[in-house]
């Protein structure tokens, strides 16, 4: 008995066992549960129209306009900056294209071309941000002013409409049953996947993400990765553009998109990803790209209208966040609140007695795997702890009580 | 340690260090060339009639100010102002004998409840302020939809009084740029001289110190956005009573221009830092250069990206003068000890 009360030495294995309890409550399969429950939902509610032939894919084909620009924002906000200049860069992009397609180049520069724009776009994000440490949030702001500005400029009111015919098939076709969309998203988001969490690049994100400062001095180029990501977030950009105009049926304006850099923005935080940097995994907004578009649909299809949807999409997008942001100094904070009519001393003391019991409770739990005690003696020790324990709940409630009423 | 004294010598050698200095020589040069290239924009009508035009956009950007000192930024002001604009023109517009009084106060009701809602989120359940107000923006614009039921409302539905509140003339001003610079005044003394005022600088310099020196920060975050919310309200009631037309989708985008003329006048986007002149100044300076462009023929299409350029490019030089006078600082302290 004595070897066991010293203190023991410090025990640096790794105790945290993949555990499958925690697996299925972890925030990306609460996701997986919402989707579920949306298609049964829609299962049940329209069977007539949920297994008719084409209805899933249109609905997966109608939120994918935007995927790739969600999958670079991960990265972003990754590093706890923000890009709101995507949609812009978008729409230059696809004037890039556009453009450089009525010009009579033919489809694969232009189409390469239109992803370069895109890179440099991001690249000017980056340098600025990184380089000249302006705030991110600021930067974005008024090159989303700039972009969109620009387009205006060369656009003006004219529609560009010459652009590849395999933008069309990729927003509106599928292969054996599954939209072409979809298998390029999920192609691309396997690459995020890979990259946020198993190379090196991904680990100096989630690094810079908690702490940029302690980042640069362990000697990572934290300018350098910062720059890079904008320039990624600049091709999903130009990426996105494929999928938007093939979506918007091979035409451009320079007011398309306006706000789809807020929906990708959504998506990122329901998918769990942090805005402070440093927290969440790539597959959550890949899942949440679905659930927008399922629930957008469904929403339709209950005669929702367009802007009563749009207050959803803004509730969701809060609730999501605050059931994330529930952890133990809130609960204990509304605890105090509730249970304890704001008293630190009726906390303390309640906290204390729920020390007491887990250690007790832990000494039974020691007393029962005890080889060398006999059932009796077993049975006597365990009786003698629980006795305590209620003892102990006792007390605690009389104190309380007496506590509460000097209170008053 | 002697005084030095004051001499007009001495605040010209201090004046290149001051603040606002890069923002003030920019503002010159940009009226300089406004001067060259179009003299007509000198005249006093179409100075006020920019202030006019322009006056909801210092409002937004006064209001979000406050929100923006905390730490924090508020994306819901341009929804709030529809919010707002939509209630009080659809119930003005029945009951047209209504002094036009409460519609202000209707409208700042309605901005103080959507503020304080932002202002929970944010400070009571710790929400991350971009994200919450992200959230709220779709929310009060979906319901300025729902309660303009996807009406359009113009100029003969609006009673003479509810108009008479923004382009109502008092010694030769209209009324709106009184309502500015009114708010502009309060707010001063507001930041500068009171409590809650040197509370909200506290806060965003350093939540914890503040929370250790006894300021409830909660608290001063609920009360800067429902300050922002208040004031986008009443931008919300004006707005439509300067134009005379209103829909649910008025001032969409508002919140960057208003973010923008923020940052611009030296508010730092990481809160505690800044100070209603800076923000005053980037306002007029943005509303020349929205005149300016205007008044060019052919350039309206460019407007947007001037400004985006604009913005850049002043809060590059701001960084850089920042930089410089820390340097500065860090210098003047090597050399004495």
């Amino acid at each position: 008995m004595n070897d066991k009360s010293k203190v023991a030495v410090r025990d640096l294995t790794v105790k945290d066992k993949f555990s499958f309890a925690r697996f299925l409550v972890q925030w990306e399969m609460i996701l997986i549960y919402i989707l579920i429950a949306i298609n049964v939902y829609l299962m049940v509610m329209r069977p007539g129209l949920y297994f008719a032939p084409g209805t899933i894919q249109s609905i997966i084909q109608s939120g994918m306009d935007l995927s790739p620009l969600v999958l670079g924002m991960i990265f972003v906000l990754m590093l706890g900056d923000i890009d709101v200049s995507v949609a812009s860069i978008m729409i230059l992009a696809a004037m890039a294209t556009g453009l450089s397609m009525d010009a009579g180049i033919p489809v694969v520069p232009a189409v390469l071309l239109g992803i370069i724009v895109g890179a440099l776009c991001g690249a000017f994000n980056g340098i600025l941000v990184a380089y000249c440490s302006m705030p991110a949030v600021i930067v974005t702001i008024s090159t989303q002013m700039l972009f969109r500005g620009i387009v205006q400029v060369i656009l003006d009111v004219n529609v560009l409409s010459n652009f590849p015919t395999f933008y069309n098939a990729l927003a509106w076709t599928n292969i054996a049953y599954v939209p072409i969309s979809l298998l390029v998203f999920l192609a691309l988001g396997v690459v995020f996947i890979i990259v946020l969490h198993k190379s090196a690049f991904g680990r100096k994100l989630y690094m810079i993400g908690n702490n940029p400062v302690a980042t640069q001095y362990s000697g990572i180029n934290v300018k350098a990765v910062k720059l890079q990501v904008f320039v990624i977030m600049g091709m999903m950009a130009g990426i996105a553009s494929i999928f938007f105009v093939g979506r918007m049926g091979g035409g451009v304006s320079s007011t398309m998109g306006i706000g789809l850099e807020l929906n990708a923005i959504a998506i990122c935080v329901l998918g769990g990803i942090s805005t402070n940097g440093g927290r969440g995994k790539a597959y959550g907004p890949i899942i949440s790209t679905l659930i927008m578009a399922f629930l957008i649909y469904t929403l339709g299809l209950l005669n929702v209208e367009a802007n009563s949807r749009v207050i959803m999409t803004g509730f969701i997008l809060i609730i999501a966040v605050l059931i994330r942001n529930l952890n133990k100094e809130i609960l204990a904070e509304i605890k105090l609140r509730l249970l304890y009519q704001s008293n630190k001393n009726i906390e303390a003391l309640n906290n204390k007695t729920a020390e007491n019991i887990g250690n007790l409770k832990v000494l039974i739990g020691e007393t029962k795997k005890d080889g060398k005690l006999s059932t009796t003696d077993k049975a006597e020790k365990i009786k003698k702890y629980e006795s305590q324990i209620v003892g102990l709940k006792e007390k605690c409630k009389q104190q309380t009580k007496a506590m509460k009423q000097q209170q008053k | 340690m002697t005084k030095e004294k004051t001499t007009f010598l001495s605040l010209l050698k201090r004046l290149p260090h001051m603040r606002n200095f890069g923002l003030i020589m920019a503002f010159i040069a940009l009226l300089i060339v406004a001067a060259i290239i179009t003299p007509a924009m000198y005249s006093w009508n179409s100075i006020i009639n920019m202030l006019q035009n322009n006056a909801v956009f210092g409002l937004l950007s006064m209001g979000v100010m406050f929100v923006i000192l905390t730490g924090g930024i508020d994306l819901s002001i341009a929804s709030t102002l529809g919010l707002s604009g939509v209630i009080t023109t659809s119930l003005m517009s029945e009951n047209m004998n209504v002094p036009a009084i409460v519609w202000v106060l209707l409208g700042i009701g309605v901005g103080i409840f959507c503020g304080a809602f932002n202002g929970f989120l944010v400070g009571y359940l710790k929400m991350v302020p971009m994200i919450a107000t992200l959230g709220t923006m779709y929310i009060f614009r979906g319901f300025a939809f729902l309660a303009s039921g996807g009406d359009w409302w113009f100029p003969h539905q609006f009673s003479d009084g509810y108009v008479n509140m923004a382009i109502g003339r008092f010694l030769g001003i209209p009324n709106i740029i009184w309502f500015f610079v009114i708010i502009l005044i309060l707010s001063a003394i507001f930041l500068g001289y009171t409590a809650y005022g040197r509370r909200i600088y506290a806060v965003g310099t350093n939540k914890e110190s503040a929370r250790i020196a006894g300021i409830k920060q909660e608290r001063i975050i609920l009360l800067a956005f429902t300050l922002c919310g208040a004031l986008s309200g009443l931008a919300g009631m004006l707005f439509t009573a300067n134009y005379a037309i209103c829909n649910h989708a008025i001032g969409t985008g508002f919140e960057m221009t208003a973010i923008a003329i923020c940052i611009l006048g030296g508010v730092s986007i990481t809160g505690g830092r800044g100070k209603v002149d800076g923000v005053v100044i980037a306002f007029l300076m943005m509303s020349v250069i929205t005149y300016f462009i205007s008044l060019l023929p052919g350039l309206s299409v460019w407007q947007s990206a001037i400004q985006g350029g604009i913005i850049i490019i002043a809060v590059l030089i701001n960084v850089f003068t920042i930089r410089s006078s820390e340097k500065r600082v860090l210098k003047e302290r090597g050399a004495l000890i």
